[in-house]
């Protein structure tokens, strides 16, 4: 499959890298072809601008080259592995604004004659959502786990009911171990050899 | 009451910036006195940079380009958000503003042997959220909310314990008319003049 594998975190040295070097190895390992998107590494712009807004509504709006291209890899895409912290209960600010900024109409989804949207990622068959959350799981599920909730339902709105899900989350991080950190990999390697 | 407005779309010219308006001025002619925080005029930069994010827990005193966004949070009684919905929550602009501005010390505290963090926003009475949906509310359901929750939920565990929390939206924008907006826009009007109680005084009371 093409897997495209996009991660939002500031610190290279970051567990979230760790997290996608690892899944980069067993995805490649199995047989996929993969992309990265390092949101931070390509200073991608979170925000959309005002000439992207009045565009918006138009056919592919799309102003920049470094949208262009993320969106000429994602209309390849078979599958999606995001991989983030979660903040606020949500996805950082940067990953949010690629999804606003390179799933446009006509890249993420079509609006039809009764500006209605219609799904535009059919082809995409997975979604992956890996995230460390500092909280744990109880409170992450009483915050309501918003970015999960981004992925998992406003994306998949988009490409189709086909798609298959799955989510990995290290909850607690601010109080687990190495052991914890490591077992957490090897899952994420083995949930990424069986995509 | 103290109000402070955070308001983010790139466009001047936009729906929500007519909210804004409205909400700003019936603010000001309720009595309460009102700051405004226009994100894209201020080009705040959303995203968290590696060093702020290396300093997280231990933070300096905030940088020049969020200071007076920290000041004004801890000086509101009224924290009001507009925004359009994108993506079933805030615009990257305002989720980075969050994740910048929420900062511990200012938002938060975790005090020494604490597992959990302490709300700092204290001051924060009433949680408002102004937005405008292109899609139904229907699909917004099935989405999750996720805009609704952060605020009604992660930011509102920040702010005191008594904070109510009001929810103003208007869903099927990109097929509303004319009419459907101005009924909104009154909505916003009347539902910001109700946002702190009556005043005691009689005669003003009668005037409201």
């Amino acid at each position: 499959m093409r897997v495209v594998l996009v991660v939002a975190h500031p610190d290279p040295d970051s567990f979230s890298h760790a997290i996608a070097a690892a899944a980069l190895a067993a995805l490649s390992g199995a047989g996929h072809e993969v992309t990265v998107l390092d949101l931070y590494e390509e200073e991608f712009r979170p925000a959309m601008s005002l000439d992207e807004r009045l565009a918006y509504h138009g056919d592919r709006p799309i102003l920049d080259p470094t949208v262009e291209r993320h969106a000429r890899i994602v209309d390849d895409a078979e599958a999606f592995v995001f991989v983030y912290p979660t903040w606020w209960s949500t996805m950082p600010a940067i990953l949010k604004g690629w999804l606003e900024r390179v799933l446009v109409p006509g890249v993420g989804f079509v609006f039809d004659e009764h500006q209605r949207v219609r799904p535009g990622l059919t082809h995409v068959r997975r979604i992956v959502g890996i995230s460390t959350y500092g909280a744990p799981r109880w409170y992450v599920h009483a915050m309501h786990d918003n970015g999960r909730r981004t992925l998992m339902r406003a994306l998949r709105l988009n490409t189709g009911f086909s798609t298959r899900r799955a989510w990995l989350g290290l909850y607690g991080m601010d109080n687990c171990t190495a052991e914890d950190r490591a077992e957490f990999l090897a899952r994420v390697e083995q949930r990424m050899r069986s995509l | 009451m103290k109000a402070y407005v955070v308001y983010c779309h790139p466009d001047p010219d936009s729906f929500t910036a007519a909210l804004r308006d409205r909400a700003v001025s019936a603010l000001e002619n309720a009595g309460h006195s009102v700051r405004v925080a226009d994100l894209y005029a201020d080009g705040f930069d959303p995203a968290m940079s590696r060093q702020e994010r290396l300093e997280h827990k231990a933070p300096p005193a905030p940088p020049p380009d969020i200071a007076r966004y920290c000041t004004d949070l801890q000086w509101c009684d009224a924290l009001v958000f507009v925004y359009p919905t994108w993506w079933s929550g805030q615009p990257a602009m305002l989720t980075g503003w969050l994740d910048r501005v929420l900062r511990r010390g200012v938002a938060w505290e975790l005090p020494d042997g604490a597992s959990r963090i302490e709300a700092r926003l204290t001051n924060v009475r009433r949680l408002v959220t102004i937005t405008s949906h292109g899609s139904s509310k229907l699909i917004n359901l099935l989405e999750g909310e996720t805009g609704r929750k952060v605020v009604g939920r992660a930011v509102r565990v920040l702010c005191n314990r008594f904070a109510r929390t009001t929810w103003i939206a208007m869903y099927n924008v990109d097929r509303s008319t004319d009419a459907d907006r101005e009924a909104f826009l009154d909505r916003v009007d009347r539902k910001m003049h109700a946002l702190w109680p009556a005043p005691t005084n009689r005669a003003a009371a009668r005037k409201w």
